[in-house]
């Protein structure tokens, strides 16, 4: 046999798998389009025993309904309830143990497995699923992993304390991401006070300035003092993310050192106290706007004027509510 | 020299002919399949897209990188207003749409204008990158996100600078203005940006071809497979092109292009690059090329991402008279692309992306098109003559067709295994049938049509031929 038979032999065993490959797939395919109706009466049979059941009715069990079947149904069904229902439906869940796939997946060899089992877990967020997300996210060797598990515990407002996301994620050694700004923001609202200790500690840069930035996240009006303080800080960085913080709170006590930081001499500090000023709605800003559209640097002459033009359309708007009829019948 | 020596040294050269077909043809598809399994190998081991996904993206609205999506229209009268409509409501935190109007000769503008109650307006522009003269702007009173420009005509390539010359936002989408975007489009783009540490400067995603679908109010609302052969095959091709290639190519690090149809870029790249060149009528293939070279030139750190999920559909030619400009053009592209950045095949200051993307391109478009379509001719001809053993031919057989036929109904396989976009079983089996007839004629057509592509590109040829559609819900 020369080599163009061995060509000509290996190719069409490729193609025959291949072929065959391809038929076993166009048959899975056609049986589950036929079993279509016969699977949907089976997933509205579910639904319904599931509801049943959280409305505290006694239902005869199915023990032909797979784990996995069970496990569809609860995911169609959890976005529709709350409060309690919802806590019964994850706790009978977890007496189904309709989970436990999940749970093995996130032992997974493979990362982006455990990151799938993850997004599961984040989804149910019941007990069992907290527990797991919190030993994944301190000690899985991966750190994307680590991260996604500390998304998923920010989702279901289950973080640990900042220093020790931090330091669980080794944050401090690398530059910061988007998703580590995400994370710091959810942070915020569960621990604002460990947030503001946190400052105290020698920080790199980058990372006090996306705390600083994570402060206006926390919904504590409180901060807007320690804000201004920061807006003073001789780093550019710092005073952006303070900026951006007040814009966030939208508390107008930071309105003076808002329209001062228009004549910070760094643009991209003029920038963010521009985008803040809108956020408030600052119209004792419009003349300092005003001079920013002669400014030296092109983006702040850009937004100074797109600024102007949001507070003059929201004069617009708020003077047209208040001439409506109906508006002027409310407040007469 | 006499006749008999003459007879033997034409011999000698069909023979050599014949093996360096058969070598380059072969060489051609030991890297489609090595890209093949690498593909599987990603999709098998990503992380699956889905509603978790979004949920975060949600939550996190305020972290969205903003995004001006930038839509060239060229005579598009009957479709621009569904087109915007759908552009306008794509679920995304933050995004401005600027559609450029190319100069039109029919009344794009006008229907803009009176749909969506544009004024004119002096938006500044950031960074003047087209060649031609910017007429006006507009901006809607009633979509604070839409703004048109209204230029002199160039062509796509100059009508997509202007409108990165008036973004102001981080990352900008450079799409066709018949593209149908995905709802999510964006935001599955968008979301490499998100786990990125400032190295990503562009992204890419999926494209699929919209003939049979049914697109209404400029949205795709039922997927569906054209009745006519000439789109199945390009489903194929299609499939072959983003599922395996770019996928492959994405993972090692050398993804070299990214479709003109749906491409998402960090503006600051684009603006200092000078955005897209005019001088060639493979611009999307140059602009990424070109990237490469800039981002290594410089010794930046970079990467380039692609979603293998399905963000954008387009229409394809119906039929092989539209076909041929499109892959003369394609073909011609490339090699201005090529000749343009020669100084980077097989030199290793580019890295991978000079040793191996690029060789890649010259064996796939210079050197693979005629060495394959000689082949169909000189070994047969070699094996009748007695030139050559007539395994040998048939060697060739299956190398080029039924090794063709692997990779299509191999790419399909993967797509059904992982995506399962394809609407029914039936369907499945018609791309099938598909993926193996385009194997006996319309691929040797294809390699025709770049051969003339070569011959274009050789007489500098620069002439535009628009690629005539039929509308969607027709082809």
């Amino acid at each position: 046999m020369n080599g163009f038979n061995s060509v000509i032999i290996g190719t069409a065993i490729l193609a025959a798998g291949i072929f065959v490959l391809f038929t076993i797939l166009v048959l899975r395919r056609f049986l589950s389009e036929r079993n279509k109706a016969k699977r949907d009466r089976r997933a509205t049979a579910i639904t319904r025993s599931y509801l049943q059941r959280v409305s505290g009715q006694r239902v005869e069990d199915q023990t032909d309904w797979s784990r996995r079947i069970r496990l569809d149904a609860i995911r169609r069904i959890l976005p529709l309830l709350r409060g309690g229902e919802r806590k019964r439906l994850l706790q009978i869940a977890e007496l189904d143990g309709v989970l436990a796939q999940t749970i093995r997946n996130s032992h997974s060899l493979y990362g982006a497995e455990r990151i799938n089992a993850i997004h599961l877990l984040q989804r149910f967020g019941s007990e069992v699923c907290i527990a797991r997300l919190r030993q994944l996210m301190a000690h899985d060797k991966s750190l994307r992993v680590r991260l996604e598990a500390a998304f998923a515990l920010g989702a279901n407002g289950a973080l640990p304390p900042p220093r020790e996301t931090l330091r669980i994620l080794h944050a401090l050694d690398r530059a910061p991401t988007r998703l580590d700004v995400a994370l710091l923001r959810a942070t915020a609202p569960l621990y604002p006070e460990q947030m503001v200790l946190l400052l105290e500690d020698d920080l790199p840069g980058d990372w006090r300035a996306r705390i600083i930035d994570a402060l206006g996240w926390s919904g504590d009006m409180s901060m807007i003092e320690l804000l201004a303080g920061f807006a003073v800080n001789p780093e550019s960085e710092i005073r952006c993310a303070a900026l951006r913080a007040a814009g966030k709170l939208g508390h107008p006590a930071a309105a003076k050192w808002i329209v001062r930081s228009f004549a910070d001499p760094v643009a991209a500090v003029r920038l963010q106290a521009i985008a803040a000023a809108v956020e408030l709605g600052l119209r004792e800003a419009l003349p300092e706007l005003q001079r920013l559209r002669g400014d030296g640097e092109l983006w702040v002459r850009l937004r100074a004027e797109q600024a102007l033009d949001r507070l003059d359309s929201d004069d617009a708007a708020g003077s047209a509510i208040t001439d409506s009829p109906s508006q002027q019948g409310v407040i007469g | 020299m006499n006749w008999l020596e003459l007879q033997t040294a034409a011999a000698d050269a069909i023979v050599w002919i014949a093996y360096a077909c058969f070598i380059i043809v072969a060489l051609r598809n030991v890297i489609s399949l090595a890209q093949l399994l690498v593909a599987a190998w990603v999709f098998a081991t990503r992380v699956k897209p889905g509603e978790g996904a979004r949920d975060l993206w949600n939550r996190y609205a305020d972290l969205a990188m903003p995004i001006t999506v930038i839509a060239p229209a060229y005579n598009e009268e009957l479709s621009i207003v569904q087109s915007v409509k759908a552009l306008l409501a794509l679920e995304y935190p933050e995004h401005e749409v600027i559609v450029v109007n190319d100069g039109s000769k029919d009344d794009t503008l006008g229907q803009l204008v009176r749909s969506f109650g544009m004024e004119e307006t002096s938006r500044t522009q950031i960074a003047e990158l087209q060649q031609t003269r910017i007429r006006a702007t507009y901006r809607s009173r009633r979509y604070p996100n839409l703004l048109v420009v209204d230029k002199e005509n160039g062509r796509k390539a100059d009508a997509a600078n202007a409108g990165i010359g008036f973004a102001r936002t981080p990352l900008v989408c450079v799409i066709d203005a018949d593209s149908i975007i995905e709802p999510d489009g964006l935001l599955r783009a968008a979301e490499p940006f998100m786990y990125d540490d400032g190295r990503l400067i562009a992204v890419g995603g999926a494209i699929r071809i919209a003939n049979g679908c049914t697109i209404k109010g400029g949205s795709l609302q039922k997927i569906g497979i054209s009745k006519s052969l000439v789109p199945r095959f390009q489903t194929v091709e299609y499939l072959r092109a983003f599922l395996m290639n770019r996928v492959a190519n994405a993972h090692t690090n050398t993804l070299m292009l990214i479709s003109g149809a749906f491409g998402l870029f960090r503006r600051s790249t684009l603006v200092e690059m000078g955005g897209y060149r005019h001088d060639t009528v493979g611009e999307d293939l140059e602009l990424v090329v070109r990237m490469h070279r800039h981002m290594r030139d410089r010794e930046r750190e970079y990467r380039m991402a692609f979603v293998p999920d399905i963000v954008c559909w387009t229409e394809a030619p119906a039929a092989l008279d539209g076909l041929d400009n499109q892959r003369k053009r394609w073909q011609q592209g490339a090699l201005e692309t090529l000749q343009c950045h020669r100084g980077m095949i097989f030199n290793p200051r580019y890295g991978r992306i000079g040793m191996l993307a690029m060789p890649q391109i010259v064996l796939e478009d210079i050197i693979g098109p005629p060495a394959e379509l000689l082949g169909y001719l000189v070994l047969p001809a070699a094996a009748l003559l007695g030139l050559l053993d007539p395994m040998m031919a048939l060697a060739f057989f299956f190398v080029s067709v039924v090794f063709g036929c692997v990779l299509s109904l191999g790419t399909l396989a993967l797509e059904e295994q992982q995506l399962r976009r394809t609407p029914t079983a039936t369907d499945l089996v018609r791309i099938g049938i598909a993926a193996v007839i385009e194997n006996f004629g319309y691929r040797q057509i294809n390699l025709w049509y770049r051969l003339q592509g070569i011959r274009r590109f050789m007489k500098k040829d620069s002439t535009w031929a628009a690629v005539p559609r039929v509308g969607f819900g027709k082809g």
